[in-house]
């Protein structure tokens, strides 16, 4: 039977983070018989293949989580073509990027904190109704007003 | 042995081996599963166990509820701009000047322009550091607490340079 080093003798306590440490000392050994390695190596690839876990195939989550992070880029390219050639097309493109940006990372925090049904929906609710807002308002400020880009300017020249 | 321990698989049970052999996917997803875990919990009443208030804080966490945070004020700050302009009667540049007049003084000025300017500085370079995590990079200790300190400097120095102006 594959003998097995428990995970807390093995991790090093209170280890001093700013020194350089190998990685592999703080993953758990195991030892085990040479023939076992195959079908080890196989549950391991078992383990990170995506595609058998979950009940259904949806790749929703995944697709989410992806277009976070590319709107994360477009958001950052954004900020110098904001300042170097500043208009109404970066002021809507910048209403939107920000507000869906935000609604995002605010469903993110709800995941987080809130749980039970009714609360979810509840919340789900209360940050859509607060991200349409904020887009109208914003949509309304470039369109009757200065602009974000030209507001930011006015508000630094204080 | 070697290339196994950098795999980090653990095994409790050897007997494990035989069920991954045949391994079933599971019927349900992560969200039902934590799902699941809540109900349980709240209908047994159980109370939650102490965390943030006994685990010994570190940088990297800091920054993390850091991140957070800035990025929840600045969503706040964002929505509470939107509906004042939905809402307040007059223009931006009246808004403005009311604050002029009100003779705010330059430190209490340059401290709301650092706090601002932090914020967005700090969320945009810890943002950055998230990303490189995103495609996998950087996740060595030392390597996170590196990035950490970069963000924090690049941060503090930006803000002043933005405050400065």
């Amino acid at each position: 039977m594959a003998a097995v080093i428990r995970l807390s003798s093995v991790c090093r306590r209170g280890f001093k983070p700013l020194l350089y440490q190998s990685a592999l000392l703080a993953r758990p050994l195991v030892v085990v018989p040479k023939h076992r390695d195959q079908r080890h190596l196989l549950a391991a690839q078992i383990h990170s293949s995506q595609t058998l876990y979950g009940g259904s195939d949806s790749k929703a989550a995944s697709l989410h989580w992806t277009a976070e992070r590319v709107l994360s880029v477009l958001l950052l390219a954004m900020g110098p073509v904001a300042y170097l050639s500043p208009g109404p097309l970066i002021d809507y493109s910048l209403a939107a990027a920000l507000t869906l940006h935000g609604h995002w990372g605010l469903g993110q925090v709800l995941t987080d904190y809130v749980h039970g049904e009714t609360k979810e929906k509840m919340a789900s609710a209360g940050l859509f109704l607060l991200s349409t807002v904020t887009f109208a308002g914003l949509c309304y400020f470039n369109y009757s007003d200065v602009g974000i880009c030209r507001a930011v300017a006015l508000l630094w020249s204080k | 042995l070697a290339t196994f321990a950098r795999q980090g698989v653990c095994l409790s049970r050897p007997h494990h081996n035989l069920l991954y052999r045949h391994a079933a996917p599971m019927g349900t997803t992560a969200k039902q599963e934590m799902n699941k875990f809540w109900d349980k919990n709240a209908k047994l009443n159980r109370p939650m166990s102490p965390h943030i208030t006994i685990y010994k804080w570190s940088v990297p966490m800091m920054m993390s509820i850091t991140h957070r945070g800035t990025g929840v004020g600045l969503s706040g700050a964002i929505s509470a701009f939107a509906l004042a302009a939905l809402v307040l009667p007059g223009n931006y540049p009246y808004y403005l000047d009311l604050l002029h007049s009100l003779s705010i003084g330059p430190y209490l000025l340059g401290l709301t322009k650092f706090g601002l300017a932090f914020s967005v500085s700090y969320h945009t370079y810890n943002g950055i550091r998230h990303l490189f995590w995103d495609v996998g990079k950087g996740f060595k200790i030392p390597e996170v607490y590196r990035s950490g300190y970069i963000v924090i400097g690049l941060s503090l120095i930006t803000s002043v340079a933005l405050a400065l102006l």
